[in-house]
Parts: C-alpha cells; structure tokens; sequence
C-alpha cells in the first residue's frame, strides 16, 4: 500500500533531481539578469556616486508611452501576420504533396537565418535604391519608404516573414503525429472538409499555436536590430531605446535604460500570462 | 455527426502552487545578486618603474584590442602591420571586433561592477572624445602610463589636440593613435560647384531638396555635424565656449535647432527619416541618392573609391570656415590583467615606421600624431614621400582653420536636444 503511494511521489522527485542541473544555471542567468536590470533601475547600482531608492529613471525617462505603444503595435501586427501565415504554412506541409514539402524545406531553412541578416537582406532588397527598385526599374525617389518609413513596414515584414516560419515548424511539430488518425475518423464519421478544419484541425494546432506566437511576440518585443536596422529615427521601439540609453555617454542614462528594460519585460510577461490563461481553457493542450 | 469542442474551460490548479516559492526564490536570488554588485573599482596607480620592467612584465602576454570592426583597411592594418611588429617583442595582440567603441566601455563597467578587478576581458580600446570621459568619470582607465612610453618622445606636448580628448585633459590615461578631421564630401560629376562655407552647404542642400542628409545622432559623425553647424550658425567657433554650461546652450542652442529645423523639409525623405550611421549615409551616397555627405574618418575615402564603393568623381570639400579635428587613442582598462603589454602595443604603434605605413592611403591613411618638426631628416622624409590620395587632401590642407572640438559635456546635451526638437518634429 505505502509503496503504490509513495511511487509517484518519488518518480516526482528523481524528476526534479534530473531536471535541476539545467534550471539552476537557467535560473541564475535569467533571475540573475532579471534582478540586476530592476536593481539598476531604481537607482540601487550606479556606476558612480551612491546608491539611493528612486523611480526618478521610470519618470525622467521621455517618450516612454509612446515607444511602448510602438513596440506592442509592431510587436501585435507582425505575430498576427506570423500566426497566420505560419498555420497555413503548417496546413500545406501537412498535407504531404510536393509542394507542401517544398515548402517544409523553405520554412526550416528561414529558420536558420539570424534576425541580423534577415534584416540586411530585407533593408537590401526594399530600400529605395535597393535590389527590387533596381529590377523594376523604379527609381529611388519614387519607390515608397518602405525601409525606414512611417509605416515600419520593412521591420513588420521582416518579424512576420522569419516567425512564420518558425511558428509553421511548432505547429507542424505537434500536428504531424495526430492529424492523421483524428481527420480520418472524423472523415469517416461523416465529417466534411470545413468541419474537420474546424473541429479537428485547428483545435488540435491551436496550443502550440498559440505557445509559438507567444515565443513570437515576446522576441519580436525584445528584440532591438531588425527594428534598428530598418525602422524609423524616431519615435523608436522600447528596446531600441533601451540600447541607445545604454550605450549613452552619460553615466547617468543607465538607470533609464534598466527602466525601459523592466518596462519591456513587465508588457512581456502580462503576454505570456495572458497566453498561459488562454492555453489552460483549451482541451486539447491535456 | 457533431463532434465536442475541445477549446471548451477545463479548471485546474496545479500551476498556482508553484508561483508563490518560484517568486521568492527569484526575490531571494535577485537580493543576494545585488547586494555583492556595489561599485568597488579603485583607479591602479602605476605599476612600473622604466621602460624595462614593462618588457619584462609585457613577454608573453597577450592583449585583446577591442575596436571598431566596420573599417577593412584598419583592421587589414592591425592584423598585417602592428600585430607583427608587436608579435616582435614578444606580445601577442588580437583583434576585437565591436560594432560601437561604447560596447567596451560597457563591458569594462560591467566586470567593474561585478567585481571583476584584475583580469578583464579588454586590454586596450581604441578611444576617444565622450567614451574616454565617462570612463575616466567611472575611474575605469588605468593612468599615467604614457610617460613611460618611450616613443611619445616624438609626440608634441602642446598640441592641444593630444593634451586635451574633447575638453577631457588625457593626464597620461590614454595615449595617442592617429589625427582624424572632419569632411564634407562632395561628388564633383553632380555638384560642378560646391559651396565653401557650412552655411553654404546648408544653402545648397535647400536649393537641391532631397540630395543632402546626416546621420541621426547620437551617431558619431552625425552628432559632429550637429558641432558643425552650432558654430556656423553662432559666428564660428571662438563664439562657443568648449566648457559646457546650461546657460551657454540656451544661449547657443537654439540657433542651431531652428536652422536645423527649417532645413530638415529639404532633406532626404523631407526629413521624416535620418540614416541611423555614418555607414547608411555613405550607401545613400554611394547608391547616388544624395549628392553631398560627411565624415569624421577621412582615411576610408581613398579605398572606397579605388575599389569602386563610391564614384571616381568623390572629392574632399575644404570649407574656409574651417572642420573639427580630433585625436583617436588608445586606452587601457584599470582592469585589464595585461597593462605591461598594452603599453607595448600603444609604444609599438607610435613608433615612426607605424606611423608612416599607417598614414599610406594604401593601407590606411590614418593623419601621423608625431610633431614632424621632431623627427630627424630621414624620419621626416619618409613621411614626405608617402603617395598622394586623389581623393583625400594632404593634413595640413585639410585640418586649415581646424576647429577645436567642444568639451564632451556638449555631445549628449546637443544629441538630446536634436532629438527632442529635431527627431520629434
């Protein structure tokens, strides 16, 4: 009796034991980096004087409401278009002809790319004198400003093109080994084409969906060089504000970055949070 | 037949008795991180009596020079000619590649402020103008070294440019590399006649809207031009204190802004939009969308138009009022575990036969730091017969009616202001 009991509660903790040695350094990067940026922020680490409590970084720091609204805004368009996109992908590799697995190589090869030379190619080939002006001949003073342009629709390309790929791969992670035996017994059960993408298909990618543009969203917010590369002087995104009060040559402009950091950081975990409460209502994520 | 939808609420709870000790232990952690992060750099004094103990101390060592990656020929210069020369007396240097001189310095701060004291992970940086000062504000340089320095013998020492890194006295914390001056450039097929002035560039950019622009700051040429055009529109540089002061940049500033403003609809994309680097404005230069740009590094020119970046008919405009010049150096970190053989490297690189194949357009055409009147006959002449650019003029030519930089107190009050009235509007 007390061994039926004590069993999974001791394959609970050799679970744990196994699975430490990659969290503890995990946890002490991230806590570590997490607990240093606030630390920072409010005024406890500075690189010259005393330290003293303040939230004089949050308030002294300009334009903050408007570079978050810009971050969410580029950051919410271009998971929306990854998401999409991506599942379709997903749907076309599924589907197991020829084109699909043109596709599957084309979506893992995007993959492969860093963000970093994807945006140099996508700055090449959309600038106004760049590789897609000069085949259609369109010279620079007529082509829209995509690159660096009021719609930052270079960078909002850029995100979508690279997470969608990456999102068509997850979904297509966790569809390949289901899809099959549910679509065919709904098939045989009667079930049509739109019924089956409704009922079975997208309820079954919908979890790993939605994990994928979690992941999406949260880098497309962090991160600084495609919107750097490719975006607008002004106003900029938060991380690209971030990076430039870092790097500032005052001393004092450190605690502002830390700011903008723990500003980035709470937008992504109110995200994630939303994301995980909409994770727990869907059935199949059990 | 309907099928249940499984998107349908199913509660559970085991995730919620997890959060409360995960959000302590990261509490916890944070603290215990924080508590032993408190600045603790104390500035090293120096190490060494003469020359010879740093020979000593410096056989074996290895130094990692962090600068900037973006330039070919520098970096073709420090792997091909100094490393070599450095490699013979027995110190090892290699190369750091970093996108902006400001990632050292953070990356000294950052080991300062984790207590890494002794054995960071830059040994020399390539510095200059507001770097050196914050870091010299954080104690981060390491300090009077340069007098040891046997070949500084050949480096004048009143030139106010090597005594003084943007109003920021040098005090022996860093030692000099190589002159740089300020440029405008101009391609001759497109502009047949130039303006002389800086006013007169700005003129022109008005009569020819769209065909002039300037990196954004806090870049560093584009916060130069910023230097530039706030001595211009004041009547020239005597009329602008170096020492910074809230009243002198009331006085002095708005000039600058509303002349800036009022031609940013002449500008490329009418302004809405600036080249975030120096680089991006040398491809809209290169691509022919702008007839006009600038530069703080003039060495660069001859090798872009040589292997065919930009047109044959790039030339150098020499303005009468005169351009900003400066002095590039090389600092070591107070931290860094390999002083004695960074001092070799920076004693190495002032060395006449650096300096000379260095200052070849064919290498790098980096303007020498040594006083010329200094050097015997011999010396002198090898620098006489360096070949000419034919896109770049001689120093003296171009660094006529040189303007003194501004202290560096200026460069984030301008780059913020830019920002705010320029940027925003």
């Amino acid at each position: 009796m007390t061994a039926v009991l004590n069993r999974p509660r001791r394959r609970g903790l050799r679970a744990t034991l196994l699975v430490l040695p990659a969290v503890i350094p995990v946890a002490i990067v991230v806590i570590g980096g997490i607990g240093t940026t606030v630390v920072q922020s409010l005024g406890l680490m500075p690189l010259v004087g005393t330290p003293a409590l303040s939230v004089d970084a949050f308030a002294s720091t300009e334009d903050l409401l408007g570079s978050a609204l810009l971050s969410l805004g580029i950051a919410v368009i271009s998971t929306a278009i990854a998401a999409v996109v991506g599942l379709f992908t997903a749907v076309l590799i599924i589907s197991g002809n020829w084109g699909g697995r043109i596709v599957g190589a084309l979506s893992a090869a995007a993959v492969t790319v860093p963000h970093l030379v994807g945006a140099a190619s996508v700055g090449l080939l959309l600038s106004d004198a760049g590789v897609l002006a000069r085949i259609l001949g369109i010279p620079p003073e007529s082509w829209p400003a995509l690159v660096a342009g009021p719609t930052w629709f270079a960078v909002i390309a850029e995100y979508a093109w690279k997470e969608s790929a990456f999102i068509a791969l997850i979904v297509v992670g966790t569809l390949a080994t289901r899809i099959t035996s549910f679509d065919e017994t709904a098939a045989v059960l009667g079930a049509r084409r739109s019924a089956r993408l409704r009922f079975v298909l997208l309820p079954l990618a919908a979890p790993s969906l939605l994990v994928a543009s979690t992941i999406a969203f949260a880098y497309t917010l962090g991160s600084y060089e495609v919107a750097w590369l490719l975006g607008k002087t002004y106003p900029e995104p938060l991380s690209v504000m971030a990076l430039r009060l870092f790097n500032s040559a005052s001393l004092t402009a450190r605690p502002e970055a830390a700011a903008v950091a723990v500003i980035t950081l709470l937008l992504t975990a109110a995200v994630v949070v939303l994301a995980m409460l909409g994770l727990r209502r869907m059935r199949a994520w059990k | 037949m309907p099928i249940r939808n499984p998107l349908r609420r199913q509660p559970s709870t085991t995730a919620r008795h997890r959060i409360l000790p995960a959000l302590a232990t990261a509490a916890l952690t944070a603290l215990a991180l924080s508590a032993c992060s408190a600045p603790t750099n104390n500035p090293r004094g120096p190490e060494f009596f003469d020359w010879s103990d740093v020979q000593v101390a410096a056989d074996g060592q290895t130094v990692k020079l962090w600068m900037w990656g973006g330039d070919d020929q520098g970096n073709a210069y420090v792997d091909d000619v100094l490393a070599p020369a450095a490699a013979a007396q027995g110190v090892t240097l290699e190369r750091v590649p970093i996108a902006d001189t400001k990632d050292a310095l953070n990356r000294v701060f950052t080991e300062l402020q984790a207590g890494r004291n002794t054995d960071g992970a830059v040994d020399l940086v390539w510095i200059n103008g507001d770097n050196f000062r914050t870091g010299k504000q954080a104690d981060a340089w390491f300090c009077d070294w340069t007098g040891l320095l046997p070949n500084m013998n050949f480096v004048s020492d009143s030139d106010p440019l090597l005594t003084e890194d943007f109003g920021t006295p040098v005090e022996g914390c860093e030692a000099p590399w190589h002159k740089a001056q300020f440029s405008f450039v101009y391609n001759s097929a497109t502009v047949p006649n130039p303006p002389t002035t800086v006013e007169g560039i700005l003129d022109w950019a008005e009569a020819n809207p769209g065909r002039f622009t300037y990196p954004a700051a806090p870049d560093f040429t584009g916060s130069a031009f910023l230097r530039e055009v706030l001595y211009s529109v004041n009547g020239g540089d005597e009329s602008v204190p170096s020492m910074y002061s809230d009243e002198a940049f009331d006085e002095l500033s708005p000039a600058l802004f509303d002349r800036l403003e009022t031609l940013a609809p002449s500008l490329w994309r009418e302004g809405s939009t600036y080249p975030a680097t120096s680089e991006q404005l040398t491809k809209l230069f290169a691509d022919g969308e702008i007839d006009m740009m600038m530069t703080y590094g003039p060495a660069t020119l001859t090798a872009l138009v040589e292997n065919g970046t930009l047109p044959e008919t790039t030339r150098v405009l020499t303005v009468e009022d005169g351009t900003l010049g400066n002095a590039s150096f090389f600092g070591i970190p107070s931290n860094s575990g390999n002083i004695a053989g960074a001092m070799i490297v920076a004693n190495e690189a002032l060395s006449v036969e650096q300096q000379v194949a260095k200052a070849d357009p064919a290498v790098w055409g980096q303007f020498t730091v040594l006083d010329l009147d200094a050097l015997s006959a011999t010396d002198r002449a090898l620098f006489d017969d360096l070949p000419q650019s034919p896109v770049v003029p001689s120093f003296d030519v171009l660094s006529r009616n040189a303007n003194p930089e501004l202290s560096a107190e200026w460069v984030p009050a301008l780059d913020d202001g830019w920002r705010t009235r320029i940027a925003a509007r």
